[in-house]
């Protein structure tokens, strides 16, 4: 019993629920404050001490200080600098918006995609796309994914006339060592994940 | 990955038969040593031990309604962070820069920069692919848990990207549930 280590007991916050000394990178940190002057007013000496001890006359400088910083970000934010720098993420979004509605684009570049899609609450289909830009027969792909995961997989035409390969079964996991060996022509860099309309690299 | 995680996640929820619950409680021993003599306090051998299992292949432990462990397909078991943080010692523990916990916080997976930094530290017996704590300069207590995905010395020397995958993090969906149901 003795070499038992004791649980350690965690002061967490009462308003966001962190451990108190994270409350600062919390959610709402203002929230918390008179939260935490009470129960924890060692954490967080300094700021506490200031907050307390503040009058009005700080409270007024501070508010002043901070007009006056924003104020001086507008200035410096609202001259030539802003213009170029806004305009060339609005293109940089473009691209990133028209990649996955235009499929043109991805013929460009040689990659697999793979997708899980959710049939119903706990049964999948895995689709794969883009085997064929590596010179891989679909048919034939098709056949050794169902015989490797025992389950049905067809080739399948997708969306804007393009085939791919739907598997049953969620093998998202296995299938980036499965195309690898298969097919060494496939590099794992070119193998690619969506996940939440996001595209992820499988390596 | 626990980012979004709630109720709907799970899918089934069982309570397992005594040999699946004697196997989970030794990998569970096995991995961490630390552990051992307060298992029967965690785990009561007397407490149905419930799995419950979500999607992406997910497994929770779950003892009188509180998760303590989880693990993905057959992968190690990781304690949740409120466990951690009762027992901060049963794990290896790497610590981020202060800057770090910020982009941790809200999810992000690990970067070697910060843990090679002044503010952080490396425990150098770490291999790749071993659950890890994540601790913050100059905090006390855990923000996160991760999975390595280089080993400490690696990481000392590439430097660069991804060095821990981060699994789960304060304020994420699992650490807002405290109690299932």
């Amino acid at each position: 019993m003795a070499e038992k280590p004791q649980a350690v007991r965690v002061l967490y916050c009462g308003v966001c629920g962190l451990p108190a000394e994270y409350c600062e990178f919390g959610p709402d940190f203002e929230k918390c404050k008179p939260w935490l002057r009470r129960h924890a007013p060692d954490l967080y000496p300094d700021l506490l001490l200031k907050e307390e001890n503040e009058t009005d006359a700080d409270k007024a400088a501070r508010q002043l200080q901070s007009v006056a910083i924003s104020g001086s970000g507008d200035g410096a934010g609202g001259d030539a600098s802003s213009a170029p720098s806004g305009s060339a993420s609005a293109s940089k979004q473009d691209e990133v918006k028209r990649l996955p509605g235009g499929k043109i684009k991805k013929k460009e570049k040689q990659e697999v995609v793979i997708e899980k899609i959710v049939r119903n609450k706990r049964k999948c289909v895995t689709v794969v796309k883009g085997l064929e830009l590596f010179g891989i027969k679909l048919s034939d792909a098709s056949k050794k994914l169902g015989k490797k995961f025992a389950t049905g997989a067809s080739v399948v035409k997708g969306p804007t006339e393009k085939e791919q390969i739907d598997v049953q079964g969620d093998i998202a996991y296995d299938i980036v060592e499965f195309i690898t060996e298969t097919w060494p022509a496939v590099p794992e860099t070119a193998i690619f994940f969506i996940e939440d309309g996001r595209k992820v690299a499988a390596a | 990955m626990f980012k979004k995680f709630s109720l709907e996640d799970i899918s089934a929820q069982n309570q397992v038969k005594a040999s699946v619950q004697r196997k989970i409680r030794q990998s569970i021993a096995d991995e961490y040593p630390g552990l051992e003599p307060l298992l029967d306090d965690i785990l009561p051998k007397k407490a149905p031990l419930i799995v419950t299992k979500c999607q992406n292949h997910l497994n929770l432990v779950v003892v009188n309604n509180v998760p303590l462990f989880f693990n993905i397909r057959d992968g190690p078991y990781m304690p949740t962070l409120r466990l951690l943080h009762q027992y901060p010692d049963i794990m290896k523990k790497f610590q981020v820069d202060r800057g770090a916990i910020k982009f941790v916080l809200s999810g992000a997976n690990i970067m070697c920069p910060g843990l090679t930094s002044p503010g952080g530290t490396l425990d150098e017996e770490v291999l790749e692919e071993t659950p890890v704590a994540i601790m913050a300069e100059g905090k006390q207590h855990a923000l996160a848990i991760g999975y390595t995905k280089l080993s400490a010395k690696d990481i000392k020397t590439i430097n660069k990207g991804i060095g821990v995958d981060n699994m789960h993090y304060l304020n994420d969906g699992l650490w807002k549930m405290e109690r299932l149901e």
